[in-house]
């Protein structure tokens, strides 16, 4: 596998960022940091790799969250009428939600020939204006839900005794290897994935090799769909509870760190690796605060001012490729 | 006019009965009252404030009842509002979405001769015949601090959270809590100048806790202003750390597991249904006539004797939850 440029120094960036923190504090550089920041990203990185297939596609979804948690709200829901306490099943129905959801995205993305930016903001509120009049707006908290929820939200793969406590590896660990090997099959390794990313860079083209943009678009869609049932499924069994109301509102982040990670907006380019270094560089910056003895009024402009930099400077770098390849594009002064 | 006259009939009627001297059943002004409580949504909190509205209806024998908006859209509150004002109840109990929103309303039930009890809202006070509150902010603040550090023992590194830097309860009450324990156990050392933000998300709190336990491996105790405590005591099981004590707002629903397996040492809170039936108690003595003043009693538990300040009903009704009693509530 081949690294990208950016990717490089997207690493090189996290590696400095590292050490600067460990340097006001050493405690930060330890395998328990790389053990936390696998735990708390572990939503995040499913849902990127499903933002990443949309956005090869030459579309965007701002609906996950809102996917992610009507998926696992409904599913919650009929557990507990049903009484079933099994996670397989919580992450099944909240899968099969999301697949609907994906469905129905994808059909009036290509129905309607919106921007899929204005669709995904229509249906991210209908979806969960619909899970609220269907489903209810009750909370259901530890002491309620099965305690099979908690048991894999808190799992541990992998446990050292340390200084203080226990370290631990979290079980979530192993869906978010499965997303992001599927990921990859399907995007190297499969013809639907070669589609996708044919109708991100031009559809026409596309059109003309015989692709079906159509069914592509279902396939992106409905996939972030289901990778939603089961990012809302692994949070909602971490924070052991759930509301009706929480993730909505956290979808920008998630876009950010694809697009710091090197995701074009436009379409047709975007790797695995980059857009998980750019999840991972969103956490640790607000993972690190503490670390580096800064307050909490200082979070928000600190994590703004590093992703406007880190932002800036992938655009800088994607002017300096096109004008190694001598393209320009008229620029109105 | 009609108001009037209505009332002198009410009084007429209730004059007689009284005359009369009947005690077995309520008097007709009595039956007269409607009291309508406005809660902010269909939530565990509320369902619990509408079983004292309901014990209320019993006790004095009037017309009390609750509307609940479908969301938190303060939107839906001016609607049912606007909806009681044509209906010409006596009063309207509102626990605001968003107090400043409601101004314009209750500024025209008050002209129509409603009376407008608030709870939850003493930024709008000086907007309406009377805001009730639990406690005054200082004196439940200082129980965070108290008991922090009786279960620190008086000693160690602890950090305190908020909702967030701009919640104003929120920040009364940490204040007050540092104060309390700067005062009380010196030798307790709070980390940071300035509170930490859980930004009212479970996993905000989680992944600030693991953090603070990482940076600061010697911390022995936390409290939380915002219920989201029980994340930090999940933080803590997650770590092995029962070294450390939490102390949080907590409501049994999200947070009896981690009180009854001692990862939150004591919850704070209280009691919705008390909280309800004083405020539409004191809507119910306005309607009457009567005065709301200091040591006024309000007849629910921990509102028997309100001090009044600047159009606020303060009581002091906190609740403290343990392992013992909290699987008593269901709020």
């Amino acid at each position: 596998m081949q690294i990208e440029r950016s990717e490089v120094i997207l690493l090189i960036i996290i590696a400095l960022y590292a050490l600067g923190v460990a340097v006001v504090n050493p405690a930060f550089l330890s395998i328990e940091t790389v053990f936390d920041l696998v735990r708390t990203s572990s939503r995040d990185i499913i849902l990127v790799m499903g933002l990443l297939l949309i956005m090869l596609s030459g579309g965007i979804d701002i609906s996950f969250m809102s996917m992610a948690l009507v998926g696992s709200y409904c599913a919650t829901v009929i557990m507990m009428r049903y009484e079933f306490s099994s996670v397989a099943v919580l992450i099944t129905l909240a899968c099969c939600f999301g697949l609907i959801m994906g469905l129905f995205n994808a059909l009036l993305v290509s129905w309607l020939k919106l921007p899929p930016f204005i669709i995904t903001l229509g249906t991210m509120n209908l979806f969960h204006g619909l899970m609220a009049t269907l489903a209810g707006t009750r909370t259901y908290g530890a002491g309620i839900l099965p305690p099979s929820f908690n048991e894999f939200g808190s799992g541990y793969l992998l446990e050292i005794e340390g200084e203080y406590g226990v370290i631990g590896l979290s079980v979530s660990i192993i869906p978010v290897a499965l997303v992001i090997v599927l990921t990859w099959f399907i995007i190297y390794k499969t013809m639907l994935g070669r589609g996708i990313v044919a109708i991100g860079n031009s559809e026409e083209a596309a059109l003309r090799l015989g692709f079906r943009p159509l069914w592509l678009r279902l396939f992106a869609y409905g996939y972030i769909g289901v990778l939603a049932g089961l990012a809302g499924s692994l949070y909602i069994c971490q924070v052991n509870a759930v509301y009706p109301d929480k993730m909505i509102g956290e979808e920008l982040m998630v876009v950010a760190g694809a697009v710091i990670g090197g995701t074009s907006i436009s379409g047709g380019k975007g790797k695995i690796f980059g857009a998980i270094l750019g999840i991972v560089i969103i956490y640790l910056l607000k993972s690190t605060l503490i670390f580096l003895g800064l307050s909490a009024s200082w979070n928000n402009l600190f994590v703004g001012i590093i992703l406007v930099l880190s932002l800036s400077f992938t655009a800088y770098q994607e002017k300096m490729r096109n004008q190694r390849h001598l393209l320009f594009k008229v620029e109105s002064r | 006019m009609k108001k009037v006259v209505k009332t002198m009939l009410a009084a007429g009627i209730a004059l007689s009965v009284a005359v009369v001297g009947t005690t077995a059943t309520y008097a007709a002004d009595e039956q007269d009252i409607t009291v309508v409580m406005i809660v902010k949504q269909s939530d565990p909190w509320f369902d619990d404030m509408t079983t004292g509205i309901e014990r209320l209806k019993e006790d004095l024998g009037i017309n009390a009842y609750v509307q609940t908006p479908v969301s938190g859209d303060p939107s839906q509150q001016i609607a049912i509002m606007e909806n009681l004002i044509s209906q010409k109840v006596d009063a309207i109990c509102v626990v605001p979405n968003d107090p400043k929103a409601l101004i314009p309303t209750i500024k025209k039930a008050r002209e129509a001769g409603i009376k407008v009890v608030t709870h939850e809202a003493p930024d709008i006070a000086d907007s309406v015949d009377l805001d009730v509150e639990a406690f005054r902010s200082e004196d439940f603040g200082k129980l965070y601090g108290d008991y922090l550090g009786e279960a620190m023992e008086g000693k160690g590194q602890y950090a305190g959270f908020v909702g967030g830097l701009t919640m104003t309860t929120h920040m009364a009450w940490y204040n007050a809590a540092v104060q309390e324990i700067a005062e009380k156990y010196p030798d307790m050392e709070n980390i940071s100048s300035e509170p930490y933000e859980d930004k009212n998300s479970l996993d905000t709190a989680y992944s600030r806790t693991v953090e603070i336990l990482k940076a600061y491996p010697k911390i022995k105790g936390f409290f939380d202003c915002s219920v989201h405590g029980s994340a930090i005591a999940q933080a803590l099981k997650d770590k092995k750390r029962t070294d450390v004590k939490v102390v949080s707002l907590a409501m049994p629903s999200t947070s009896a597991n981690y009180l009854k397996d001692g990862s939150i040492y004591k919850g704070l809170a209280w009691r919705p249904a008390d909280a309800g039936y004083a405020t539409a108690y004191a809507a119910y003595l306005l309607v009457k006539g009567d005065q709301v003043e200091n040591g006024t009693d309000l007849k629910a538990e921990g509102y028997h004797d309100i001090k009044l300040e600047n159009g606020i009903a303060y009581g002091f009704a906190p609740l403290v939850f343990t392992a013992e009693n909290v699987g008593d509530y269901k709020f």
